[in-house]
């Protein structure tokens, strides 16, 4: 699941020479969106008359609907310069792809939660690492659970049970630790030296 | 669109490892997700359990749940489902499901699949790798082309050595991103603007995840504040809200329809040629649920006829022309103080006024003060969840007292013991007021409500304020609360106090293309056109104009509609144009379905007929607030099937 | 020479950390250690040690060497994929350096460029494995080497009065597994939690060296208490740090409460291995008192 922060403004205007139309995503609705900020943002440089049309709706990664959806804007996107696109990566790639002689600017990062389905992001992660350890740890991930992903047990980094990274977050291994304890299955650290394929993704692409 | 799947079954020599010692074996097997929904089979699952078979294993069960790894939902259902003989359980699922149930289940837990890396894959259906959430977007730069997922080393300051006829080296079908970028820039001319670029370094600390645990934690504990799900719809409420509460001017011509509540129309009891005047009967209720109808002017009945209808295209109505006098009917007086009228004596007043819930469903409201079991807790629903409507906002505002002389009524005609004013957070003004008024009450207080959609929902609102849950298919009743909207409990204090039957309400007539939005108190058969001309009128093309808020109100074709009394706004917003695709089972629905329903499921057996397994998945249980038709990614009109579905269970019976 | 040699012959094996520069001369690194520590069996050198950028361990051993030191190569998996570090070991080799110590790594975001990418490709555990395999003429992908294959003293560490001493333990049972032949531990404080930990430890055989930081101050104690992860320092040593500032300060008290623990746990370990943090002129001192 991808959520978005808007970059600085100071990082954002001098990409804005001429006028300039904003593309602005909800995002997955429910999904964080830098929403007051956006609105902000666009509401000075309207004042500025530097905008030439704004349209703020969903899914923009949809080139389909976004297509019937910019129809009314077109004249608006052919008098702008610089289409101003708030979304997550994906948005921004499918605006480009869509105009490929404007300059597109990028107006937010991207960041990933975990979490795919829905749109509450869910307290476990997943990296999608495609040699699924949890047989060995009692169901729970060392690639997410463990700031270094380290899957033959834990590093020295522990300080009373927490993580090195994060004294917030307790240290994935004490956990795995606890549970293998809990259902007797400690016998499942006596596998093998555990090594990570990191080409997983070959199957995806093929 | 491509088929997408999320987790593949682990090679047989492993299964069959995994397996060797174990027996009396549980399996749950994730439906999938990012998967068009066309078929329920799992091919992953039949494999499974061929090879278990051949192993002579025995199976303890099988499960088949939609979204294994949503957690509020897995949890509690799948130790009861697990029978008591099995010693493990065996789980196909992405990493996600299978950590879900490792955490929710007391026997060992084992991956029978792994998860398919599609690390960078995001976006409608996760069929093309597209962002890697990287949380420094180099998009800019590059010309809308991403360096960090379409380059395979990730480069970020220009093309490498390894290019061959503009291919990857890494996969000979891959283009080389650099090639791509640097044929965008230069189509753009922006080559310079990249050649000028600082040197680009990654910061690998920038996916900062104490943010993320923070937020992760906050978004999941607002998902279930109060209830599950719900959403968060843009508010809007900027247009009215500080726009003043003007009385329009009385209608010359009132179209009064004979039904403008749930269950039986009103039948006429003038004709045309009658003088009538205000506040008089002249529609009468045909059954128990249904309400009587009064004049909100006085003049002549003009017509009896079928006239526009905001919800049911037609409907009759009688229809009176002012004599600009405005005479009272003898029968509008006082009933007196509070105190000397029984239980009964409300009900009464409360039904000859014609009294209907004013939130928009329109239940006649002396059957709900009349319920079957004993009741200890009035709701009064002043949340105002629909987002651009003010109404209910500024009746609190101007209507504090009447409020809670409306709650007094009801309690008393109830006997509950409790009344609670409930209001969401964004009306601050609001809540400071009547928490000011009540405080001299012992047995009222005010709820203050973080804004959700859809917060006003009796349903939700009996779960957010008192915990308890309406059982499928019941009433508030049965868990011994009432409902009644704050504008009901307005007009019924005008009902007692003035012996004013219901004939006028306030209308917030709003939305980015009304020229000068505003709140009105309109008398019932006013003219949608008049409102929204003394508006200054639409502006703009391409709007839509709705009776009620964007989440549950009904499109208008026509404005020549009359303000009825579940009236409580109009509004005119931007048309969306979309185009309905298939559901890709993204959740996003079954997130947000505040009765815990799976939406999804009613798409496909909408389109299916399968009106059976629509009853199986409770679709009577649906409210009907839209909101997985808000969050739905293949914008389904999710709706129209439901409400196809109930119909055919309906008939069903 | 191996110091597994050493420990085979049951020799109590002394050994010392020093950390190369932040910057291309490493003659103080080597006047220190040449002054203070050529009386003592080896001197670890560490890997960018809590994420700070620094001279590579592997030139700073060579310059030890040089000096007529026996250095052991500390090698974490922070900063190198399975290929760096691999082709790191092979130049070791050839240098003649052929102690190591295998390690995880502190985490980027601990140390002075904390926008870095933390690699972690390979761990303690598969850096040992991979280590091995090296040693059998086989590298990690399965290709041959060409001619001798290296030999190494592989190390590795743990923390024995680590909160999360059962899987403490468990990661040593993976990493001997793997392939490691001594251990090094985190700095200890607490002779009776160490002696404990030893007795679960003794099952897997392999000789361990008890980890010794000199404290330097109530204040430096305290700090790593809070802050550093294996290490507890027990309230009396505070007190008695905070008792007498200027013997503290001259490193006496330090110098004392160090040389104490090590006659304590001598009995149970096979080694000690100080990390002076600077105070390298005070290893003679405490080896002296602590009676080796």
């Amino acid at each position: 699941m991808l959520i978005t922060e808007m970059k600085q403004k100071d990082a954002l205007l001098p990409h804005f020479s001429g006028k300039v139309f904003f593309l602005v995503c909800h995002g997955c609705k429910e999904v964080h969106f830098p929403e007051a900020e956006v609105e902000a943002f666009k509401a000075e440089l309207m004042a500025a008359d530097k905008l030439t049309g704004y349209l703020t709706t969903d899914y923009i990664c949809n080139p389909e609907n976004l297509t019937l959806r910019l129809a009314k804007h077109a004249q608006a996107i052919d008098d702008a310069d610089v289409i101003a696109v708030f979304s997550c990566g994906v948005g921004v790639q499918t605006v480009a792809g869509m105009y490929p002689a404007k300059k597109v600017v990028a107006c937010c990062d991207t960041y990933a939660l975990p979490g795919f389905q829905g749109v509450t992001p869910l307290e476990y992660d997943c990296k999608q690492c495609g040699q699924c350890y949890l047989n060995l740890t009692g169901g729970i991930c060392p690639i997410t659970a463990c700031s270094k992903s380290l899957i033959n047990g834990q590093c020295g980094g522990a300080k009373n049970g927490m993580c090195e990274v994060d004294p917030n977050m307790e240290c994935g291994w004490e956990r795995i630790q606890r549970r293998l304890a809990q259902i007797g299955r400690l016998d499942a650290l006596k596998c093998s030296v555990q090594l990570r394929n990191y080409a997983t993704d070959d199957l995806v692409n093929q | 669109m491509e088929n997408y799947t999320k987790y593949a079954l682990k090679d047989s020599d492993a299964l069959t490892q995994l397996l060797r010692e174990q027996d009396q074996i549980f399996v749950i097997a994730c439906n999938k997700c990012f998967k068009e929904y066309t078929s329920d089979k799992n091919t992953e699952l039949e494999k499974f359990l061929e090879l278990a078979n051949s192993l002579e294993k025995t199976i303890t069960g099988v499960i088949r749940p939609d979204f294994l790894c949503n957690k509020t939902k897995a949890e509690g259902k799948l130790n009861q489902l697990i029978p008591q003989d099995s010693r493990c359980v065996f789980v196909l699922g992405c990493g996600l499901g299978i950590q879900t149930v490792a955490d929710c289940v007391n026997l060992p837990v084992y991956a029978a699949t792994d998860s398919l890396n599609y690390t960078g894959h995001h976006g409608m259906a996760l069929t093309k790798k597209a962002c890697d959430a990287c949380a420094q977007c180099y998009l800019t730069a590059t010309g809308g082309i991403c360096p960090i997922v379409d380059c395979s080393k990730s480069l970020l300051n220009g093309q490498c050595g390894g290019a061959k006829n503009g291919k990857c080296e890494v996969s000979p079908d891959k283009d080389c991103a650099w090639e791509k970028i640097q044929q965008r820039l230069s189509a753009q001319g922006r080559l310079n603007e990249f050649l000028n670029l600082n040197v680009q370094l990654r910061d690998y600390s920038k996916v900062n995840y104490k943010v993320i645990s923070e937020y992760v934690k906050a978004i999941r504990e607002s998902r279930l504040d109060g209830y599950y799900g719900g959403v968060h719809p843009s508010e809007h409420k900027e247009f009215s809200e500080h726009q003043p509460l003007v009385r329009f001017a009385d209608p010359q011509i009132a179209v009064i329809p004979m039904s403008q509540h749930l269950g039986a129309p009103a039948s006429p009891t003038v004709q045309v040629g009658d003088y009538v005047t205000v506040g008089q009967k002249i529609g009468e209720p045909t059954a128990f649920i249904s309400a009587p109808v009064h004049a909100s002017i006085s003049g002549t009945v003009i017509a009896i006829e079928d006239r526009p209808h905001a919800s049911r295209g037609q409907c009759l109505a009688v229809v009176i022309e002012s004599d600009g006098k405005n005479t009272l009917h003898e029968s509008v007086q006082p009933h007196g103080d509070l105190n000397d009228l029984t239980a009964e004596q409300i009900v009464a007043i409360v039904r000859d006024a014609g009294i209907v819930g004013m939130g928009g469903a329109g239940f006649p409201t002396a059957v709900k003060l009349t319920p079957k079991t004993p009741v200890d807790t009035i709701l009064l629903n002043g949340c105002e969840c629909e987002p651009y409507l003010t109404a209910d906002h500024k009746l609190l505002l101007a209507y504090g007292d009447e409020v809670i002389f409306g709650l007094q009524a009801i309690l008393k005609a109830t006997g509950a013991q409790k009344g609670v004013i409930v209001i969401e957070d964004n009306k601050p003004d609001a809540v400071e007021l009547l928490q000011q008024k009540t405080a001299q009450y012992e047995n009222i207080e005010v709820c203050v409500a973080k804004t959700k959609y859809p917060q006003g929902a009796e349903k939700m609102l009996i779960k957010r304020v008192t915990g308890r849950q309406v059982p499928s298919g019941g009433l508030p009743a049965d868990v011994g609360v009432v409902v009644s909207n704050v504008a009901t409990a307005k007009a019924i204090s005008d009902a007692i106090q003035l012996g004013m039957p219901l004939i006028e309400r306030i209308v917030s007539v709003t939305g980015e293309h009304i020229a000068n939005p505003g709140n009105f108190i309109a008398k019932i058969g006013t003219s949608v056109q008049s409102l929204v001309d003394a508006c200054g009128g639409i502006t703009g093309s391409d709007v839509t104009v709705k009776a009620g808020g964007p989440m549950m109100g009904f499109v208008q074709s026509t404005l020549d509609t009359p303000i009825m009394k579940g009236s409580n706004g109009i509004i005119a917003v931007d048309s969306d144009a979309t185009q309905e695709v298939a559901c890709i089972q993204c959740g996003r629905c079954v997130d947000v379905c505040p009765m815990e329903l799976k939406p999804l499921h009613f798409a496909k057996f909408a389109d299916e007929g399968n009106w059976a397994g629509m009853k199986q998945q409770s679709v009577m249980d649906c409210i009907e607030c839209r909101c997985c038709e808000y969050i739905c990614s293949s914008k389904i009109p999710l709706i129209k099937k439901i409400k196809a579905g109930k119909a055919a269970v309906r008939e069903m019976k | 020479m191996r110091i597994t040699e050493l420990f085979d012959k049951g020799q109590f094996v002394v050994t010392a950390e020093v950390g190369p520069p932040k910057g291309i001369d490493a003659s103080h690194l080597v006047d220190e250690a040449k002054t203070y520590l050529s009386g003592i069996t080896a001197v670890n050198v560490t890997d960018n040690q809590s994420s700070v950028m620094r001279m590579g361990s592997l030139p700073a051993c060579v310059a030890l060497k040089n000096a007529g030191l026996t250095p052991i190569l500390q090698l974490t998996c922070r900063d190198r994929n399975r290929i760096a570090l691999q082709s790191e070991l092979l130049g070791a080799a050839m240098l003649g350096i052929d102690n190591i110590l295998c390690l995880t790594g502190d985490h980027t975001k601990m140390g002075d460029h904390p926008q870095a990418k933390p690699v972690f490709d390979l761990d303690s555990v598969s850096l040992l494995h991979t280590v091995c395999q090296l040693e059998k003429g086989v590298d990690l992908g399965g290709n041959a080497l060409l001619g001798e294959a290296p030999k190494f003293a592989k190390g590795a560490v743990v923390s024995p009065c680590s909160e999360s001493v059962d899987a403490q333990l468990a990661k040593m049972e993976r990493k001997v597994m793997a392939g490691a032949e001594y251990f090094q531990t985190q700095a200890v404080y607490e002779p009776e939690k160490f002696i404990e930990f030893m007795e679960k430890a003794k099952q897997f055989g392999k000789p361990v060296q008890l980890g010794i930081v000199i404290p330097k101050s109530a204040g430096m104690a305290k700090f790593m208490n809070n802050n550093v992860a294996g290490i507890h320092i027990p309230q009396e040593m505070i007190d008695e740090l905070a008792a007498d500032k200027e013997k503290a300060k001259a490193g006496i008290t330090g110098v004392e409460i160090a040389a104490r623990i090590i006659k304590e746990c001598k009995p149970y370990c096979q080694g000690v291995h100080i990390m002076a943090l600077g105070w390298e002129s005070k290893v003679p001192e405490i080896l002296k008192l602590a009676g080796i």
